[in-house]
């Protein structure tokens, strides 16, 4: 009983703020060349934790990329995703008064929401007690922060939704972004997602034997875990007709996606249900498995992960399994927003020609199985046409995009 | 590639697409006013405070202000012992909205069902003392593992799902005020996509000290203005599913509409959602004949939203007025379906006729602001 928009759907505008630079060409350039930007973390204090590298954004100066909001007002994660829409637009060439002029909106993803904001008020929590708090940092706290950030750095009067599905967030936003300009509902659309690094979850992590020392390697026979990482990404959407008319360069088109749920443990993901996630996907785009090229793997850098989504790949392509790689590997996992990382080199990916490496990699797992080409090392210069981007999520969230070349 | 200045005439936007009006086959809710959705529609109906008593609930003092809490929820007996030692208030309101839900609800969950839980931050409780531990523990790491997942703000959807054997869309809206309506919207798309069959709609705030003060010193509440707690669950599916299985229909759900304003012009912001919303689903103002607000108690914000919905309705006031914070406080990502299940719930308790339109509305300081349109359907 699904109803297809009647408009297709196109990407023209990409925003980063990352480990691996700020805007899409920083960000693009560093992955293609394998670089790994994880480091020892300087936004808290990491003394005492026995593994302490993480993909953090270094000296963010928030105050160089927005020109609306003022950041003293908003989180760092607010901030991130401001500054990763405001970049997008450019990126787009258009000026966000053309999008304040119309129906346009965000949806953004996240995990952790302000974390940062938080964990300052469980400092002064700890030092004064809860009276302490301070009402303008309290105001700053809400999730929903977030989306707003964007639309108030924008100025956009369209919807403002923050979707707080954890790790495939992002996925889920641009989705639900896909379908908002299919139908109609909006002219323009920001999808993407932001999380910032905080101490809960670098311990969380390290307690759950996830978080690896030094060196994410995802798909390694020596891999460890992850590393944690933080930043904002957006991606513009709009109707491929009006794209045209404009002249816009269009990175990529929005083929279809599909999200469900496990509904089988809250850590441990199961591949049949991604399986049935992937078959989804695919038949939202009306594609057939030998017609994808290239896999942007969720491959967060664990043991179960990358098992998992290696079985649920197979169960899927059989014995032909894309070319399946994890920018992970370099910029750490960014959370919220790694799916919409992950959508962002997919659009560079198939605009530029070019598959995104897995960095790291010395020995690919014989665990995994026959097949498996991670893409080791550096980008491979490739031609691809139609490619599927990988998210999964705590509470079992699974959500997957398909993305192509428009000839 | 054009310059920007070639567009400055943007293509007109087209015609916004008919709303389909999903059904509204089940509901549940659990307040300060008590367990079930009878409690809720007469403590509304009849002005009755809730459970103003927060023993228990809190290792650190509170702030110096009125509370709503839920009395004693019924875990064991709702959802029962297992696997519940490790859930946070936030998870176990929600496990509770989710079982009264589908006590009511006359057709079988199931696989093909989704989750789309509104919230504002998650717990923020379980976020912020797992956080502590980092600070006060002899090392940052020894932190508590299985704590771990309450701080992530898809627990409680994630939870439900698994208990529930729920494989359909399972989206955590992190919307604060706008929950309901966001919620409803997002939900709306999902079933027209095919992500499920039906979705449980809800929202979900815990009582915590953290939040608790966080409000109090925010000055975003009126100082008399209670802070509260509690979940609520719709049973939303797409109207013909509810003909076609012979569920009767408790509401209909016309149009949600969502937006987004500038600081100083929130009333109009929200009067355009609102009658955005009505051109939606083909009714006029002058049948608008309830509205439930969301805004009350909020600083500045309930007077804008009376004057938006106001504005749009012509000047006039409809008869019916809902306003659930009085009788369960401030509830944030909760605030909006506990709109929804307190104007259900009063329609019940006053035997309201079907067929009686509602708005129930909503802003946030930011600039969000949202609008769904209801029927009132089968209630008695």
């Amino acid at each position: 009983m699904s109803e297809r928009g009647a408009r297709r759907v196109v990407v023209t505008g990409l925003g980063a703020v990352s480990s691996a630079g700020i805007g899409a060409d920083e960000f693009t350039e560093s992955i293609r060349a394998g670089r790994r930007t994880t480091s020892p973390v300087r936004s808290f204090d990491p003394s005492g934790f026995p593994h302490v590298h993480a993909g953090e954004v270094h000296d963010f100066e928030p105050r160089r990329w927005l020109e609306r909001i003022d950041p003293a007002h908003w989180g760092r994660s607010g901030q991130f995703a401001a500054s990763a829409a405001r970049l997008a637009v450019q990126d787009a060439g258009l000026a966000a008064d053309d999008l304040a002029r119309t129906r346009a909106g965000s949806a953004m993803g996240t995990t952790s929401g302000e974390s940062a904001v938080i964990e300052e008020l469980v400092g002064a929590w700890a030092a004064d007690g809860l009276k302490s708090l301070s009402p303008d940092v309290v105001g700053s706290v809400p999730a929903g922060r977030i989306a707003a950030a964007v639309n108030s750095e924008l100025g956009l009067t369209g919807e403002a939704l923050t979707l707080a599905t954890a790790c495939s967030a992002s996925n889920y936003a641009l989705g639900y972004a896909f379908d908002m300009v299919a139908d109609g509902e909006a002219e323009y659309m920001l999808a993407g997602g932001a999380d910032s690094l905080n101490r809960w979850a670098h311990a969380g992590f390290y307690r759950l034997g996830a978080l690896a020392e030094e060196v994410c390697r995802p798909f390694d026979a020596d891999r460890s875990g992850i590393l944690t990482a933080e930043g904002g990404v957006a991606l513009l959407l709009e109707p491929y007709e009006r794209a045209v008319a404009r002249g816009a360069r269009i990175y990529a088109e929005v083929l279809g996606y599909s999200v469900n749920c496990d509904a089988e443990h809250m850590v441990h993901p199961d591949p049949t249900s991604i399986a049935a996630c992937i078959r989804a996907a695919h038949r939202s785009a009306g594609v057939e498995p030998e017609q994808i090229d290239y896999i942007c793997a969720h491959g967060t850098g664990t043991r179960t992960n990358d098992a998992t989504e290696v079985a649920a790949v197979r169960e899927v392509f059989g014995d032909r399994i894309p070319p399946i790689s994890s920018i992970k590997s370099m910029i750490g996992h960014t959370m919220g927003a790694a799916s919409g990382f992950g959508a962002l080199i997919c659009c560079r990916a198939l605009y530029d020609g070019f598959l995104p490496p897995t960095a790291g990699v010395e020995r690919t797992d014989p665990d995994l199985g026959p097949g498996v080409d991670p893409i080791p090392g550096r980008a491979r210069d490739a031609r691809p046409r139609i490619v599927e981007n990988h998210g999964f999520a705590f509470g079992g969230n699974n959500a997957i995009t398909i993305l192509g070349r428009v000839a | 590639m054009t310059s920007a200045a070639a567009l400055s005439a943007p293509a007109a936007a087209g015609p916004v697409p008919s709303a389909t009006p999903l059904a509204v086959t089940a509901v549940g809710a659990v307040s300060a006013a008590g367990i079930g959705l009878q409690a809720l529609g007469r403590a509304v109906v009849e002005g009755i405070a809730g459970h103003a008593d927060p023993t228990g609930l809190s290792e650190e003092s509170l702030p110096p202000r009125p509370v709503r809490v839920v009395p004693d929820l019924p875990v064991a007996e709702l959802i029962g012992r297992k696997g519940t030692r490790h859930l946070d208030r936030t998870t176990k309101l929600a496990l509770v909205a989710c079982r009264l839900t589908l006590d009511t609800y006359p057709g079988r969950a199931g696989e093909r069902s989704g989750v789309v839980l509104g919230t504002s931050t998650g717990s923020i409780r379980s976020s912020s003392e797992f956080s502590m531990e980092t600070l006060r523990q002899e090392r940052p790491y020894l932190v508590n593992p299985s704590l771990f997942p309450n701080t992530v703000m898809n627990c409680a959807a994630g939870q439900i799902a698994i208990r529930h054997g729920l494989h359909g869309v399972n989206a955590t809206i992190a919307g604060g005020h706008l929950s309901g309506v966001q919620s409803l919207k997002y939900a709306r798309n999902a079933l027209r996509q095919g992500h499920a069959d039906r979705i449980l709609v809800g929202g979900v705030e815990e009582f915590c000290p953290q939040s608790a003060w966080g409000w109090h010193l925010s000055g975003a509440l009126g100082v008399d203005v209670p802070v509260g707690e509690g979940a609520a669950m719709l049973m939303v599916e797409q109207e013909a599913t509810a003909f076609d299985a012979g569920r009767p229909v408790l509401a209909r759900i016309l149009a949600c509409e969502t937006g987004y304003g500038p600081r100083g012009r929130l009333a109009d912001a929200l009067a355009s959602v609102v009658t955005a919303a009505l051109e939606r689903c083909g009714r006029r103002p002058e049948e608008v004949g309830a509205v439930s607000y969301g805004a009350t108690g909020l600083t500045g914000l309930e007077r804008i939203e009376e004057r938006g919905v106001r504005a749009a309705l012509g000047g006039r006031t409809p008869g019916r007025g809902v306003r659930v914070k009085e009788s369960v406080g401030e509830c944030f990502g909760a605030a909006g379906v506990l709109q929804i299940a307190g104007l259900l719930g009063a329609w019940r308790h006053t035997a309201a006729p079907a067929g009686e339109l509602a708005l129930v509305t909503a802003v946030a300081r930011d600039g969000n602001v949202g609008c769904a349109v209801l029927e009132s359907g089968v209630l008695a």
